[in-house]
């Protein structure tokens, strides 16, 4: 037992804050997209994790796309809607974002075998990531009831401070 | 225990060696628990155990282009319904693996999968408790962004994994000796020539399973190696789309339901062919899908019947509901199945979806916009093995929803199903048909405090005649939310399914408490469904991650 608690302790003690992961993933065209190019316009955003059949997923991004032209007068940030939905209902979910006019405002990825998912350790969806310019995770947030998207944004402001 | 000293061990010393730039550790821990009560109105029973416990604890660790991880899984014992080989606990996974600009590698547990799984598909899905990781060897190799090539080699696990000692009776098994090999390439066209608007690709892909099969089969010419492949063709210009792809599943050796001749297996050679084409833009999606399947069921152990036995992923293609009782009678596909005096080699169908957002400030738009939707699905039993001609209705939905904001604070859905589905499987010409209406309204007293009313009605005149649902959900924003429902079999057994819970979140962490009756029938994910049976009783969930 103590070299199982030393493992952990040893584990522990040799990280440091968690941050976006390279992965591939697709874009609305079915193009490979490696996620670390999020990180290239050194901008802090809003990485969302949502499937369609998710009702909370879909009521907090509807939430958010409302919100945005606001939240856009005030600071400088990207939302990135990645769905979950595997291959039988990834056209699906391309066809359902560009019917709720996301396609306009967010970056839509596609994570079809859940890698992009698995990597950031979300366990179930609606789970969401705020992003610092730097990379570095700064608030997450599993689940969603209505006013949750404010929280957001006041993660987004303090990135910007 | 020593397994997982050891699996720990070599994170921490992976994470020791590179710990120059320290890198950082992620994981995650879910546990879903439920204690169970007799009820006599709906016959659960509570069995053995009242209780059930499904817990995992996941591990990853990433520094630059090195990465760990390792889950380990606690089935104390599994809840109702889950697959019986989940028992106990056990180091499930576990990988290291090399990721460079154009190449990687991964040893170990993995989740790949060929094209749209068709052929060949490994993940996870808690739902179900279908986890079917493979445990070998990995390499991925990309030459520019025009050739992604991979080739891949284990063992898919079935039951609590390879770690697990394969003591067990038979009907436990445990885990396989099952071995696959495969390679997937992907060639894009438009990138090697340049094309900016459009993006076409090619693809094929190869797989051969190993699995040392019974003197029977063997007798009958069966061999324990099978080779299947698949080609791809994806192309998208402008908003429009379109994607066929045709597989080759390789020979399948089925119990043969009439021996004559001492011909006890009937060599079938698996296949399918899915069409998809649609158009995205201005607001408007639109999918059609077409889909045929013979023979198409890939599994990990030969004749088990578990629900996580497979090896690739045929899904249910028609709409997955979440409202109540719009999933009273889910459709799961059909893989070809030879039972009693009927053979039916698979399925022929498709559906359409359609989504439109009527803008903000248009006639029918209004202030705040509208969006509406509808689906039509329609699938077959092959009426000639070999041929695509439809044979009886196996189920066929039409849906249409329409949401309205109407006002800052008010918002609407109000969704239609006309769902029919064949008890026999395609046996018999004959099925059923059921009317279902709901209206979800969401109302947001503050910006903090909010009221969620579902109301639901499902006529139909067989089965159990009608039901009605309602459910109420009272949520404080940013932590708690409180639900109570009923779903009301008025029509027949005059059995109340009521439900209640409440729960607690804050940043990664979610806890919910519940207690209810819930019915005999499936639970599905992903457009695959497992039975569950009839239970009352309390449930535990936490899941969180760091």
């Amino acid at each position: 037992m103590r070299t199982f608690l030393l493992s952990i302790a040893l584990f522990i003690s040799a990280v440091c804050a968690a941050q976006v992961p390279s992965v591939k993933v697709e874009n609305s065209k079915g193009e490979a997209f490696d996620t670390k190019a999020l990180l290239e316009e050194g901008t802090p955003m809003i990485i969302s994790f949502w499937s369609t059949s998710c009702k909370p997923c879909i009521r907090e991004l509807d939430a958010v796309y409302d919100a945005l032209p606001d939240w856009k007068d005030e600071a400088d940030f990207r939302v990135v809607a990645v769905s979950t939905d595997d291959s039988r209902l990834l056209a699906k979910a391309k066809s359902f974002a560009e019917g709720r006019g996301w396609g306009e405002d967010f970056v839509l990825l596609f994570d079809k075998n859940q890698d992009f998912m698995r990597a950031m350790n979300v366990s179930v969806v609606p789970h969401v990531f705020v992003v610092d310019g730097k990379g570095k995770v700064v608030y997450s947030h599993t689940s969603y009831v209505p006013g949750n998207e404010v929280e957001l944004f006041d993660a987004i402001k303090k990135c910007l401070k | 225990m020593k397994r997982y000293i050891l699996a720990l061990c070599l994170l921490a010393c992976s994470a020791a060696v590179v710990a120059q730039n320290k890198g950082y550790l992620t994981g995650s821990f879910e546990t879903n628990d439920h204690f169970y009560f007799d009820d006599e109105k709906t016959g659960a029973m509570t069995g053995d155990d009242r209780f059930g416990s499904n817990n995992y604890l996941k591990l990853d660790y990433y520094n630059g282009k090195f990465s760990a991880g390792m889950q380990i899984e606690g089935y104390l014992p599994s809840t109702v319904g889950y697959p019986k080989e989940l028992s106990g606990i056990n180091l499930s996974n576990l990988y290291a693996t090399w990721k460079d600009d154009d190449f990687s590698v991964t040893a170990g547990t993995f989740y790949d999968q060929f094209g749209s799984g068709l052929l060949f598909r490994s993940w996870e899905d808690r739902a179900l408790g279908l986890n079917n990781a493979v445990m070998g060897a990995r390499f991925t190799y990309n030459y520019k962004d025009i050739v992604a090539f991979k080739a891949l080699w284990g063992l898919p696990r079935f039951g609590m994994g390879i770690f697990t000692n394969n003591t067990k009776s038979p009907q436990t098994v445990t885990n396989t000796s099952t071995q696959v090999r495969g390679a997937d390439v992907s060639f894009a066209i438009s990138n090697l020539v340049g094309w900016t608007d459009t993006y076409l690709a090619v693809e094929a892909s190869a797989l051969n399973r190993f699995e040392p099969v019974s003197v029977d089969i063997l007798d009958e010419g069966g061999k324990a190696s099978t080779f299947g492949w698949s080609g791809r063709a994806n192309f998208e210009s402008h908003g429009f789309f379109a994607k066929a792809e045709y597989v080759d599943g390789g020979t399948r050796y089925i119990s043969n339901p009439d021996p004559k001749d001492g011909d006890w297996y009937l060599d079938k050679r698996a296949n399918a062919q899915l069409i998809e084409a649609g158009y995205n833009g201005r607001g408007l999606g639109v999918t059609l899908t077409g889909r045929r399947l013979e023979w198409m069921k890939s599994e990990i152990i030969s004749g088990n019947m578990s629900t996580s036995n497979m090896m690739n992923y045929i899904p249910a293609m028609c709409t997955q509901y979440t409202y109540m009782l719009t999933t009273h009678h889910p459709y799961t596909a059909q893989v070809g199945s030879a039972i009693g005096n009927f053979v039916n080699s698979g399925e022929i169908g498709g559906q359409i979806d359609a989504f439109y957002n009527f803008r903000r400030g248009t006639a029918i738009g209004g202030k705040r916009g509208m969006k509406v939707h509808a689906n039509f699905s329609t699938y077959y039993a092959i009426a000639e093995e070999g041929t695509c001609k439809a044979g009886n209705l196996l189920f066929r939905d039409f849906s249409f929803d329409v949401e309205k904001q109407w006002t800052k604070k008010f918002k609407m859905v109000l969704l239609y199903s006309l769902q029919q589905y064949n008890e026999s499987y395609g046996a018999r010409p004959e099925y059923m048909t059921q009317n279902i209406a709901v209206a979800d309204l969401l109302y947001k007293w503050t910006s903090t405090f909010s009221t969620r009313l579902e109301l639901q009605y499902l006529q139909t005149k067989e089965d159990k005649k009608d039901w009605m649902a309602a459910l109420l959900e009272v949520s404080f924003a940013p932590h708690w939310s409180i639900f109570g429902s009923d779903m009301y079999n008025h029509g027949s057994s005059k059995i109340h399914y009521y439900n209640f819970g409440v729960s607690y979140a804050k940043s990664r962490t979610r806890v919910a408490l519940g207690y209810g009756r819930y019915k005999a029938g499936y639970i599905c994910s992903g457009g695959v469904c497992r039975v569950v049976p009839a239970y009352t009783g309390a449930n535990l969930s936490i899941t969180t991650s760091f």
